[in-house]
């Protein structure tokens, strides 16, 4: 189901032209945004199925807030649109959307209690105080805040007045809810107890959600899918599953985790790193012979054999010398050097854009391995030993064509 | 001076210093008041409260008080709103000139007032064909008034505003209402204590007001004279007692509003 909602996104992404979008809960289309002269929102699209979660990650700085704010309605975005079930509610004022916006900082209203709070939206929309009071009390027991319904929201923790900040917003059905970075400002405990509240919360809701956030781990916990933005664009957007085992981009593969990086030359069927080769099926259309391309893999793919010998389905790399160890609790953490020489991808283009390269890069093979407990007691290594390394998957990124100059 | 086995000699030195410093400046003068006015006995005191000309005065002064402190409660939220939301040229003038009747002589205030809108002066000159005339009366006193508070309730509320989080209001937006909803139910709930306390002090400061009012209120005795004007007219006839009854009770009136601001701090700031 993951692969189907991803394959759709992507045609939705490439069909941005045509003029009967596909129908989502939410979506923006085309969005750009400037401040002064810097663009801080590149054509940003995408959207949001009934009941999904979208989480938007980027650090700070990458534009994710003030995508929030736009289809919240509180900033004007400079180009595209934002349809909220099918309707184009980008010049509509903010109290015309219908949109949950649930703030970093709470934003609840000091001078009210908590009931007063989660009525809000219904007061000033002047329904029946019958039908107030029962709103209010069906989602004090959801939140589960009855017994704090009189209390101010400084007599609260911060997890509970986000609860109640949920519920305000809840109260007047809203068409998506936007989450600020809901928790930013509270400690790491707290932070992960919440987390999976609001994730049983929003099965149980179904509203379609969009949350921002610069961690990750929540990223990967809360999203049905998700979208990593750098500097105003998106970089990838899919399943948890597939940003984090294929990452499109070496921008994705080093924001969500560790990740290794080696560079690599396309032949015929194979690979070249240095002098080791690497079997791989590529698809021909994508990586053309010479390419220089990148292979990512994370440190708890790497397979460390202290013998000649491995698994089958492994893909050798090659032997290297065991740098460091350093133990981390829950596993080891092994930096190794690979034996593959001095050599680096070899190119054929201009020697202007291999400066464009970060030198590091080309020389040092050093890459980062992680063993569990039991791999670790099993074998023990230590700095100075030599082992055979290899990866149980990697991806390999697109080449990055520039094809203004390449082609030319 | 040692600090010796946990008693600090320096600690009850100074706060005696500071009481004997306060004695001879505030103290005594407070006290002098209550001892003089009632020295002759609490019934000439109340004889001397009770004249005419003295609860003219005491009502005449309360009443241009409130209405100036009305005026200046509503502006002063309003300037607030408007110099903290938004940004705009010529926005830090705005706001050295709606604070400068703080610095500015009362009576300088009241003769510019006079200028202004005395007989011959600027604006009226054009009121004088109408049969109307500003100066010398009730609305004079309310207008010296408002000048020389001006700054105060705008001075308390300002700075709330500034540091009101934003997202407040946006948060009121999203769910649903409008600005006049915004306004009424998240803005000024939290503005609640400062525009009480702006409003206390700029009574306070408006009933004690004597260098503007005396200028542009003429001081006639039971039709403009306030009550700070009448204890100086009294002491000039030499009448001390009915001077006084009146300077007593602008001096507990003083302190019952200096009591609320302070006592009722926790109340008014209440979250």
């Amino acid at each position: 189901m993951a692969k189907a909602k991803g394959t759709l996104i992507q045609k939705a992404q490439e069909s941005q032209s045509i003029a009967d979008p596909p129908p989502a809960a939410a979506s923006v289309v085309g969005l750009s945004k400037h401040f002064g002269k810097t663009s801080v929102l590149e054509k940003i699209s995408f959207d949001v199925a009934e009941g999904e979660v979208l989480v938007l990650l980027g650090a700070s700085g990458s534009g994710k807030t003030t995508i929030l704010r736009i289809i919240a309605g509180l900033e004007m975005p400079l180009k595209g649109k934002v349809i909220l079930h099918g309707k184009d509610v980008t010049d509509l004022p903010a109290r015309e959307r219908g949109v949950g916006v649930i703030f970093q900082s709470y934003a609840l209203f000091p001078k009210m209690t908590v009931e007063k709070n989660i009525g809000y939206g219904l007061r000033i929309r002047k329904r029946r105080r019958k039908e107030i009071r029962e709103t209010v009390n069906e989602l004090l027991a959801l939140v589960q805040l009855e017994e704090h319904r009189k209390k101010y929201p400084s007599q609260l923790s911060g997890g509970q007045q986000q609860r109640v900040a949920i519920a305000r917003t809840l109260a007047y059905k809203p068409e998506v809810l936007l989450f600020d970075e809901p928790f930013g400002a509270l400690d790491t405990q707290t932070r992960s107890h919440l987390r999976r509240e609001i994730r049983a919360l929003l099965k149980k809701v179904k509203v379609p959600s969009i949350f921002i956030t610069h961690d990750q781990e929540e990223a990967l916990e809360l999203g049905d899918r998700v979208a990593v933005l750098n500097e105003g664009h998106i970089e990838q957007i899919g399943t948890p599953f597939e940003i984090y085992n294929h990452p499109a981009t070496e921008y994705v593969a080093t924001f969500l985790g560790a990740a290794n990086i080696l560079e690599a030359t396309v032949k015929e069927d194979v690979l070249e790193v240095g002098p080791a080769q690497i079997q791989a099926s590529l698809d021909t259309a994508k990586f053309r012979p010479g390419d220089c391309v990148k292979i990512v893999f994370r440190p708890e793919d790497v397979v460390l054999s202290p013998g000649d010998l491995l698994r089958p389905g492994l893909t050798r790399i090659s032997s290297a010398l065991v740098e460091e160890i350093i133990f981390v609790g829950a596993y080891e953490r092994i930096r190794l050097r690979l034996d593959l020489g001095g050599e680096e991808c070899r190119r054929d283009e201009s020697p202007y854009l291999l400066t464009t390269e970060t030198p590091e890069r080309q020389t040092t093979k050093a890459i980062i391995a992680t063993r569990p407990k039991p791999e670790a007691s099993a074998t023990r290594l230590q700095a100075g030993d030599r082992v055979l390394v290899a990866i149980t998957s990697f991806t390999v990124l697109e080449p990055q064509r520039d094809t203004d100059v390449t082609q030319k | 001076m040692r600090h010796v086995r946990g008693f600090d000699v320096v600690r009850p030195l100074s706060i005696g210093m500071l009481i004997f410093m306060m004695l001879p400046l505030v103290f005594l003068p407070l006290a002098s008041i209550f001892i003089f006015g009632t020295r002759t006995g609490l019934d000439k005191f109340w004889a001397a409260l009770m004249a005419p000309e003295a609860i003219f005065a005491l009502k005449l002064s309360l009443a241009t008080s409130f209405w100036a402190t009305v005026f200046n409660v509503i502006f002063g939220l309003f300037a607030a709103y408007v110099l903290s939301r938004y940004n705009f040229w010529g926005r830090n003038a705005l706001i050295v000139t709606i604070s400068l009747p703080t610095a500015i002589p009362t009576a300088v205030a009241g003769f510019a007032l006079l200028l202004l809108w005395g007989p011959y002066g600027t604006l009226g000159r054009l009121l004088e064909p109408h049969g109307l005339q500003l100066m010398f009366t009730a609305g004079a006193i309310i207008l010296a008034n408002i000048f020389v508070t001006f700054p105060l309730a705008f001075g308390v509320i300002k700075p709330v505003f500034d540091t009101m989080s934003r997202s407040l209001e946006e948060a009121s937006a999203t769910i649903g209402a409008t600005r006049w909803q915004t306004f009424w139910h998240v803005t000024l709930p939290s503005l609640r204590g400062a525009i009480v306390s702006g409003a206390l002090l700029t009574f306070a400061r408006a009933v004690g007001e004597f260098g503007s009012t005396i200028l542009v209120s003429g001081n006639l005795a039971g039709k403009t004279q306030t009550a700070p004007l009448y204890i100086f007219a009294k002491f000039n006839e030499g009448q001390i007692e009915a001077a006084n009854a009146i300077a007593i009770v602008l001096a507990l009136f003083s302190f019952l509003i200096f009591s609320v601001l302070f006592f009722a701090r926790d109340w008014l700031d209440v979250d």
